[in-house]
């Protein structure tokens, strides 16, 4: 199989991030919707590395994305006079990148020892107890948070800051996106991918055959928590300009992303896109049209799609596209 | 120095020993078959070689290496395999992508990259009649199919030593006789040794197996050649009871 025929099922995902794009630069209006839906198939997708794959909930997910909106909030507060200009921005990515791989190897050198619910639970705990370990210990200002809009200012002037946080934060939002898909394709093609179906059915299993599970599922953690790192630093930090705890420890974001990832399908490549798509889009669409009322009128829908598809919406329409033509572009 | 050499190997589960100070060896390429009734310890000791437990006490040896202490996959790396009793398929992944999961991460893993690997698991496909089922997911096959599938799988990690877990419970006579062919077949192209468990179905053991090793309440009771063994008062005990034991009954 040659790698061009292998790497096909990305055709669907970067056309489909194309597509988003150039509406959103070209329809007047639509370019903070479209942020927003892309944010979520962002999540679905950093989430799906780890959980779709390995079969693992990790119920502290957000704490990544949490500490990455420290790295990038830290990074632009107290550098911005140092006259890096737009050299803040890397530096800021690779600090939340650096925060969340030491968190991730910090969780999962203890939490990756449980297996299935057990981990799930051990988890619970680690996005509350970091933020209380940031209110409590006045870590980067405790509770008071970042505030770093002047910072912004500072670095990159009035009219850059404010590109930056309603525009190009947005754009890295997408490269998030396009990578999170173009790792899950490496993974999907490569020995880590059949590593991690091997664990996720049966771990045992996967270890009487030669697996070392241990070093599959960190590999696995390890992406997904920079992933969510690198989104928490582009669409919290960058575009908020200030960072609270409070906000970014939300156990919420960890529940929208296991819904997505659901609502999908676990562990394919085009499940948490087009479950990020259909979460957002209806999430922004019931708001509008029947406020105060969404969530109410959201769960049935949720639930409907979960019992009729339980391999997810794209686990569905793999099965039915099984010996076509489609079958190549679709995983 | 024997292929597989177990010292004095035990292992418990609370106050129970389920394993207890078992003292065996294996030869390159030799055919062993354990058999015993039900919960005499046949699966903690396959366990015990292939390293889902460590023992409590005692030494494993293989090849030379002491693997007391090593864990599963390492044990497979250097050419431990195993089939289970009831068939344990990666089920979401296809019959190819099951089998070439086998060639990935077994003994020559580190050299064999996902294509290779795929197309050794052709072989293997071909090797066990799957040809059919090839592209199927492997959680849809029929017992004996996923059965074929884990033998495959466990060939494809090109082990020296396989362990095969009850490789004929369940199956009818017509099965059970292509199955024995099937593991001499094995045997002879792939010169392996297998350690065969067989709980009840002693006419495979007798046309497979070249020593029989019985097992009885966690101990070795007979390590002996098949006809010997078999005849051996105390295995036709430890199956059948005391004949005066039957006698009052």
């Amino acid at each position: 199989m040659g790698a061009a025929r292998k790497y096909a099922p990305l055709l669907p995902v970067l056309g489909l991030y194309a597509a988003l794009f150039a509406i959103g630069l070209l329809v007047p209006g639509k370019w903070q919707l479209i942020a927003q839906l892309v944010f979520y198939c962002a999540l679905g997708q950093a989430f799906n590395l780890f959980m779709g794959m390995t079969g693992y909930v990790d119920f502290g997910y957000v704490a990544f994305m949490g500490v990455g909106a420290y790295g990038m909030a830290v990074t632009v507060s107290s550098l911005s006079d140092k006259g890096l200009g737009l050299w803040l921005i890397p530096l800021g990515l690779v600090h939340a990148a650096i925060f969340s791989i030491l968190l991730s190897l910090a969780v999962g050198a203890v939490a990756l020892r449980l297996r299935g619910a057990y981990f799930a639970i051990a988890t619970i705990g680690v996005n509350e107890g970091f933020r209380f370990l940031i209110e409590g210990a006045r870590l980067w200002n405790g509770s008071a948070g970042i505030i770093f809009s002047r910072n912004m200012k500072e670095a990159f002037g009035r009219e850059g800051a404010i590109e930056i946080s309603t525009f190009w934060a947005d754009v890295l939002v997408f490269a998030v996106a396009v990578l999170a898909a173009v790792m899950t394709m490496v993974y999907l093609c490569s020995k880590v991918g059949y590593a991690l179906t091997a664990l996720r059915e049966d771990e045992d299993a996967a270890k009487v055959m030669g697996i070392n599970v241990t070093r599959y599922k960190i590999v696995a953690f390890i992406t997904s928590a920079v992933l969510a790192g690198l989104l928490g630093a582009c669409a919290w930090a960058l575009k908020l300009t200030y960072v609270y705890p409070a906000d970014v420890f939300e156990i919420h974001y960890t529940v929208e992303a296991i819904i997505i990832v659901l609502l999908g399908g676990a562990g394919t490549l085009l499940g948490p896109i087009v479950g990020g798509l259909i979460y957002a889009a209806s999430k922004y669409y019931l708001a509008v049209t029947v406020p105060g009322l969404q969530l109410l009128i959201f769960a049935p829908i949720i639930l409907t799609i979960i019992v009729l598809f339980p391999e997810g919406t794209v686990g569905m329409v793999k099965r039915r596209c099984r010996s076509t033509v489609l079958e190549r572009f679709i995983h | 120095m024997s292929f597989l050499v177990l010292e004095n190997v035990t292992k418990r589960f609370g106050g129970l020993v389920a394993v207890d100070a078992v003292n065996m060896r294996v030869e390159h390429g030799e055919m062993l078959a354990i058999v015993g009734p039900n919960g005499a310890g046949k699966t903690t000791l396959f366990n015990l070689i292939n390293g889902v437990f460590l023992a409590d006490e005692g030494r494993i040896l293989f090849d030379g290496v002491d693997i007391t202490r090593y864990p599963a996959y390492k044990r497979a790396h250097l050419g431990i395999g195993r089939t289970f009793q009831i068939p344990r398929p990666f089920a979401s992944a296809t019959v190819r992508e099951n089998i070439a999961i086998g060639g990935m991460f077994g003994a020559d893993g580190n050299e064999i990259d996902v294509d290779h690997a795929m197309g050794m698991a052709d072989h293997y496909i071909d090797l066990l009649g799957l040809t059919p089922h090839r592209d199927k997911p492997a959680g849809r096959l029929t017992p004996v199919e996923k059965k074929m599938v884990e033998i495959a799988r466990a060939l494809a990690m090109k082990p020296r030593l396989l362990l095969m877990d009850e490789a004929m419970a369940g199956m009818n006579p017509k099965d059970i006789d292509g199955m024995v062919d099937l593991i001499k077949q094995i045997r002879e192209t792939e010169g392996i040794a297998i350690i065969a468990m067989v709980e009840h179905i002693m006419r495979a053991v007798v046309s497979l197996a070249e020593r029989v090793l019985v097992m009885h309440q966690g101990a070795k009771l007979v390590d002996e050649p098949t006809h010997r063994a078999l005849t051996d008062p105390k295995v036709v005990e430890v199956y059948l009871g005391e004949a005066g034991e039957a006698r009052h009954a």
